[in-house]
């Protein structure tokens, strides 16, 4: 599963071609980034303390007990 | 606080004395005009009746309040120090019957006690460093983590860099970060040193396995390779690769283990521990996550977010996010979401009164069971795209308040509001 997921996501790179600074601005809208959104860092910190699986999505992976 | 800044202030004033020395005279735009402040609050609520610390039975009520500012500050024109502050300062239930019988209600693993493990605050400090090449396809940073806790403190670097290529359609980061963590091991009452109560009821004379850890030390180390691309002019995708090995103490000292194969005593209602959860010294984690997000029209934007997760634990871990920003005009924004997830159990879950004293390792944290999870979420934001509303120097960007409900299949559910304002100062 693991590296189907990864080949899918590589082929999807592998078919794209430059998009030019002044073609940008949809892709440079705020919420298009391609990263959490501030406000669901509240989120992310609560995932992380009740589930088993966390990181590959920015978040801390590291420095907490995670124990409440 | 001036021995953690002055390393980071140090790095950055160095990064930037450097750097100028190569780059020739001329206008460059800043990477950051203006200081930029985010303000979040959270409030979180959940309940479930797995509660660890009562050994896989017991209240789970918890509530955590939880202030953060982050403020970001240009340095030079290419470069931006940030700085991320916040406390989390939690009330939970199951907490509190680390010591049960310091209360005036009789003992039980679905009351909360009155005692001072019921509540604790969570302190973070993260400074950070961004320094930007002069043609800004290339980015370093570094970074420091200090979080301290009643009974666990941490202390984290950082360090990476990121390059832009193919006309900055293609980005490539790696990154690395390593915790050194120090718990203060705080036992079950029942398993410390000296502990006596003239109402334990059971067959025969109440004895335990547990043993004090001998490692009070947990060490995280970080490697985070991720590459971005944009694929056409309305969509862009990214690739997130993490490989993280954990040593040290990484059981939870306060989380009890019930024995299949040990008589049961209580004090009131509530059972008196056999032992600690014991978990291995070392943990290798793989997650794997991607992001797809597509400008559908100017009304309608698609967030995607999918991981796979797996660990030497044996939980594995699949979970897929998706979002939907809808523009009414060019203020207001409605953000629908919902997320779904799943994992397996790790080989050492064993639910109460499961697990035999002849095992090595077991646990009864339900968060580390087999379950799903579904959550539902909705928000508004504000833009005040001309900065109608400012004071003095400071001017309001956006304000957004956010809702999330999550449901777990074994009970535990949780709410989370989150009201977030972002200002700039001029």
């Amino acid at each position: 599963m693991k590296y189907l997921f990864i080949v899918a996501v590589l082929l999807m790179f592998s078919s794209c071609v430059a998009v030019k600074e002044y073609e940008k601005v949809y892709i440079n809208a705020e919420d298009m980034a391609l990263s959490a959104r501030g406000i669901c860092k509240a989120d992310i910190s609560s995932h992380i303390y009740r589930e088993g699986a966390a990181g590959a999505n920015g978040g801390k992976m590291g420095g907490g007990c995670g124990c409440n | 606080m001036k021995q953690i800044l002055s390393p980071i202030l140090f790095l950055a004033i160095g990064i930037q004395i450097l750097w100028s020395q190569e780059q020739p005279a001329s206008y460059t735009k800043k990477v950051l005009e203006k200081v930029a402040v985010q303000t979040l609050f959270s409030y979180y609520t959940q309940d479930g009746n797995n509660a660890a610390v009562t050994g896989g039975e017991g209240t789970e009520a918890l509530t955590d309040a939880a202030p953060t500012i982050v403020v970001q500050m240009p340095i030079g024109s290419d470069g931006i120090l940030t700085v991320d502050t916040g406390l989390s300062a939690y009330t939970s239930a199951s907490s509190s019957n680390v010591n049960p019988l310091d209360g005036n209600e009789p003992a039980s693993p679905w009351v909360a006690s009155s005692g001072p493990s019921r509540s604790d605050v969570l302190a973070h400090f993260n400074p950070s460093y961004a320094h930007f090449s002069a043609d800004r396809n290339t980015i370093y940073n570094a970074s420091l983590a200090v979080s301290k806790e009643y009974d666990y403190q941490s202390f984290g670097f950082g360090a990476g860099v990121s390059k832009l290529y193919n006309e900055k359609n293609t980005e490539v980061g790696l990154n690395v970060q390593v915790y050194l963590d120090q718990h203060d091991p705080q036992y079950p009452i029942e398993l410390r040193t000296g502990f006596f109560n003239g109402n334990i009821r059971g067959e025969g004379t109440y004895t335990n396995d547990f043993a004090a850890f001998s490692q009070a030390k947990r060490n995280t180390y970080a490697l985070s390779f991720n590459v971005a691309q944009i694929l056409t002019a309305k969509m862009q995708a990214s690739l997130f690769i993490d490989a993280v090995m954990q040593e040290g103490l990484l059981s939870s000292p306060l989380q009890r283990v019930y024995f299949a194969d040990k008589p049961d005593f209580f004090i009131d209602d509530f059972q008196l521990a056999d032992n600690v959860e014991r978990l291995p010294f070392y943990r290798y984690k793989y997650p794997v996550g991607a992001r797809l997000n597509y400008y559908i029209s100017d009304a309608i934007i698609l967030r995607s977010y999918a991981r796979y997760y797996n660990d030497s634990w044996g939980v594995s871990g699949l979970t897929a996010e998706i979002e939907l920003p809808i523009s009414l005009g060019l203020n207001w924004a409605l953000f629908p979401s919902f997320r779904h997830y799943s994992q397996s159990a790790a080989d050492y879950f064993y639910p109460k009164e499961m697990a035999t004293s002849s095992a090595q390792y077991y646990t009864s944290d339900f968060d580390l069971a087999s379950f799903t999870s579904q959550q539902w979420g909705f928000g508004v934001r504000y833009k005040d795209l001309l900065s109608q509303f400012s004071l003095w120097k400071i001017g309001l960007k956006s304000i957004e308040l956010r809702y999330i409900h999550y449901n777990r299949s074994n009970g535990l559910q949780f709410d989370q509001t989150a009201l977030g304002v972002n200002f700039e100062i001029d």
